[in-house]
């Protein structure tokens, strides 16, 4: 099953995610209060953190849930909630570790990523690349990739740069 | 009719040109998203290209024409607009001359066609009083490259640089879609050093950032240039072949010690300018440095930017893989009537004191406009047409442009909406969005052309560019330099010496692949391989010299660096927004959603200073007036202590009212919007 994956080293803090993600959650606005996905930026930290719910394999926010609200998707893998069945009793909310549930004060029901029914927004306002909606071996094949450049640039320093233009 | 379908296009949301796939429900456009397929963005979209739907299916949309009368606006029919329009330019031009009338080219509905349509027309009927909004954003970057390195399209070569330097530009909100591809050169193992006043979004990519005070750029650069030639490093067969003023630069570096620019710019340049160097070092060639808007707006904005550029030199990356790359351009034919039509003799407003800007971009300077339209000197303009471009809100100093254009006889504006300067106009024309219009892109670092498509017809009594410009000329006399029946057929005739055919961009959709990269091409220009006076890298300008300038890219600190006791703070204006382009999508309701107001960023210490809590409201005052805003504390190093910075668009609390629009770069003649004293008083 694809996922939402993230290089956060690749994260500007754009928030071009949130704004599309709030826009397909509300409909009419690209406020980032309607937004499942956060992005958490700290300039004296120095860090830029995009999180998204991860759609656990064992998804204790499903396995908590005493109304049934929260079910898996057959076709996506995505964990969703049945907003009709919601009884905003925010068990969900602490049961998730990863704080990526959260509450609608409006409709008192429990919020989270339903992947856009398999095409997620995030992915597709994401400039920077860090965002990417595949398998999970495709990320460990990206990361590896990138980890293998790292060390060629660091071998060929070591060996006297060749140009081949 | 309800057939779902999907066309492919480009975006013009900003001048990036993303490809797009539109979403069409039967005639209506239900979605846009990014194209995979096209190489500038990969499928990636930022949120105002995807909500590129929301400003066409906008209400607010202009459909019909508009004329001022005692009572507000009235609908007019199109071809009773048109005629009442030429009629009256007819009458200013008879009664003050050609050049009482200008154009004035904005960016809201195209740039390059668009703009050389506007060109062409105002030569076509006698006046070379063109003007646009490159005069304030862009121009002194190509005029400060192009003394350097030849007026030429040169770019960083970012997806085969080694090392990307990005100074005075954050690209995640102002060339979105290049954040992607910086991200790929990193994922190859290049290094990224931003350069600016603010820690911005691209500073978190960064493995070294550097922070200066406005204006002092030219500074750095030239310790840097010092810093390589003190090395050696430095690409010394390029140098002795291809450029002129080596010696002289050498010698007027050797000033610019780590105190001197320490002192200057506000950086410890003892730790940033070796650091620097020594990256240029290990990536030389592949350095590929890009210059932002960050370096114009100041005093001496033009001479920044050849600092930079002689660093290309230097180092020898001029035209080389990975460095300052010149990639060739489709070979389009050329719209503009400059050799055909010259019309220097008639003076070109602002020409006489800004020669430069107009050799190299044959432009008028739009501030000098304002003062001419209200004083009649040098001579009376009186008649502006205006496509697209909303200077009420973006040229500085806006009471006065609001004052000015409102005191024309014959103010035009087309544009898609009601902006702030269409209030103003005696006819307000609609204006065909890109999503009704099929023009040429070029995107020249990866050498692929784009047809755009229409994907919807426009309404019946709104036209494009073209079919404006070409209407007005017929209607002016000036019909043989309008030819062309339609864009489609312009398109035909711009190709004619390309070797491409309108069938083979039709058929590739998501762009077409004109040429291979190649490098190096001033190896095979014998005698003068690069376009400046001298047919080399000029590290001195004689040029310059000849119109009383100095030959060398000097640093003259910004007034700013030693503060007015009235107007202690330096303001910075201009910084982008990626929900908006400039003045643009304000008023669209779901993206507006996104920042629903203007604030002003200003630096912690500072806000302890004046006592000032996030979300209060200050004063702001230049020398010229004082607007009221809400300030947002940045913290750490988001912005410089003693800087403020404030983003233009907004048309209520309107930074410009208190921009300058009297001093200027004396080289390129623009305004000061980057650096200017400001007092900040809590409300």
């Amino acid at each position: 099953m694809k996922m939402v994956t993230i290089l956060p080293e690749r994260c500007v803090g754009c928030r071009n995610c949130e704004m599309a993600c709030a826009f397909a959650q509300s409909g009419d606005s690209c406020s980032r209060r309607w937004s499942n996905i956060r992005v958490d930026v700290s300039t004296a930290e120095r860090f830029v953190m995009p999180i998204i719910c991860f759609h656990c394999d064992q998804a204790w926010c499903m396995a908590v849930c005493p109304a049934n609200a929260i079910s898996r998707n057959g076709d996506t893998g995505a964990v969703v909630i049945d907003p009709t069945r919601c009884a905003g009793c925010k068990m969900c909310i602490l049961a998730c570790p990863y704080g990526n549930i959260h509450f609608d004060h409006e409709q008192h029901i429990s919020r989270k990523c339903d992947l856009c029914g398999g095409d997620p927004e995030c992915v597709k306002h994401c400039i920077s690349g860090a965002l990417n909606y595949e398998e999970i071996d495709e990320l460990i094949g990206r990361k590896r990739d990138i980890l293998d450049h790292k060390l060629a640039k660091v071998m060929k320093v070591h060996q006297g740069r060749t140009d081949d233009e | 009719m309800n057939e779902e379908r999907i066309v492919k296009t480009l975006c013009r949301m900003c001048d990036d040109r993303c490809g797009i796939d539109v979403h069409l429900n039967g005639d209506r456009i239900v979605k846009i998203e990014g194209d995979k397929s096209h190489v500038w963005n990969r499928g990636r979209l930022c949120i105002k290209g995807s909500h590129g739907a929301e400003m066409f299916n906008s209400p607010e949309r202009l459909k019909k024409p508009l004329k001022r009368t005692g009572n507000g606006f009235v609908e007019i029919p199109l071809e009773q607009a048109l005629d009442e329009i030429a009629e009256k330019i007819r009458e200013i031009q008879t009664r003050y001359g050609p050049r009482a009338v200008g154009v004035w080219k904005g960016e809201g509905v195209g740039f390059a066609q668009q703009e050389e349509l506007a060109r062409r027309w105002i030569h076509a009927i006698g006046s070379p009083n063109y003007f646009s909004n490159d005069s304030a954003c862009f121009a002194s970057r190509w005029i400060g490259n192009g003394l350097v390195l030849g007026p030429q399209g040169f770019q960083a070569d970012v997806d085969n640089a080694d090392c990307l330097i990005y100074w005075g530009q954050n690209p995640p909100n102002s060339h979105p879609n290049v954040t992607q591809q910086i991200n790929r050169a990193r994922a190859r193992g290049a290094r990224l050093i931003v350069i600016d006043v603010r820690f911005t979004q691209i500073a978190r990519l960064a493995d070294l950032f550097v922070q200066v005070r406005p204006g002092t750029d030219g500074a750095l650069a030239l310790g840097i240039i010092r810093e390589l030639i003190a090395n050696n490093w430095l690409d010394y067969q390029f140098i002795k072949n291809y450029t002129v003023g080596f010696e002289a630069l050498k010698k007027y570096a050797q000033q610019f010690t780590y105190d001197y620019v320490s002192r200057e710019t506000g950086c410890d340049a003892a730790w940033a300018v070796p650091q620097i160097a020594r990256e240029i070092r290990n990536s030389m060639p592949r350095t590929g440095i890009v210059v932002g808007n960050g370096f114009e707006h100041h005093e001496n904005g033009v001479n920044s930017i050849r600092a930079v550029a002689c660093i290309d030199g230097l180092i020898g990356s001029v035209d080389r893989k990975g460095g300052k790359y010149l990639p060739a351009g489709p070979g389009l034919q050329e719209l503009t009537l400059y050799n055909e039509k010259p019309l220097r003799h008639l003076e070109p407003l602002g020409a006489d004191r800004f020669p430069v800007q107009y050799d190299f971009r044959h432009e008028c300077h739009t501030m000098t406009l304002m003062n001419t339209i209200l004083s009649g000197k040098p001579y009376p303009i009186r008649a502006i047409i205006m496509t697209a471009a909303n200077p009420a809100i973006t040229n500085p100093n806006t009471r006065k442009v609001k004052k000015a254009l409102g005191s024309l006889d014959l103010l035009v504006v087309r544009d898609l909406f009601l902006t702030e300067t269409a209030e103003l106009a005696d006819y307000v024309l609609p204006a065909a969005t890109y999503l009704e219009r099929s023009e040429l892109v070029t995107h020249a670092l990866f050498h692929t052309l784009t047809l755009t498509r229409r994907v919807l017809p426009p309404p019946e009594e709104v036209q494009d560019e073209y079919q404006f410009f070409h209407d007005m000329a017929h209607r002016l006399g000036a019909g043989d330099y309008f030819p062309w029946k339609n864009e489609d057929e312009l398109n035909r005739w711009l190709l004619a010496d390309s070797g491409l055919t309108l069938e083979q961009l039709q058929e590739a959709p998501s762009g077409f692949q004109y040429a291979q990269p190649r490098y190096q091409k001033y190896l095979e220009q014998g005698e003068r391989p690069f376009r400046t006076p001298s047919g080399k890298i000029e590290f001195t300008s004689d040029y310059l010299k000849g119109y009383g300038y100095s030959e060398l890219p000097v640093y003259i600190p910004p007034r700013t660096n030693i503060p007015d006791p009235d107007y202690p703070y330096t303001l910075v204006t201009g910084a982008r927004k990626v929900m908006y382009c400039h003045a643009r999508g304000h008023n669209l309701p779901a993206l507006s959603q996104a920042l629903t107001a203007p604030e002003m960023e200003l630096h912690e210490a500072n806000a302890n200073d004046l006592g000032i809590q996030e979300g209060d409201v200050v004063r702001v005052t230049s020398r010229i007036g004082s607007i009221k805003i809400p300030v947002h504390i940045a913290s750490a190093d988001e912005i410089i202590p003693g800087v403020v910075q404030i983003t233009h668009g907004w048309r209520d609390t309107n930074v410009n009212e208190i921009t300058l629009d009297d001093t200027f770069d004396p080289i390129c003649g623009f305004p000061v919007m980057k650096s200017v004293p400001v007092r900040i008083e809590k409300e």
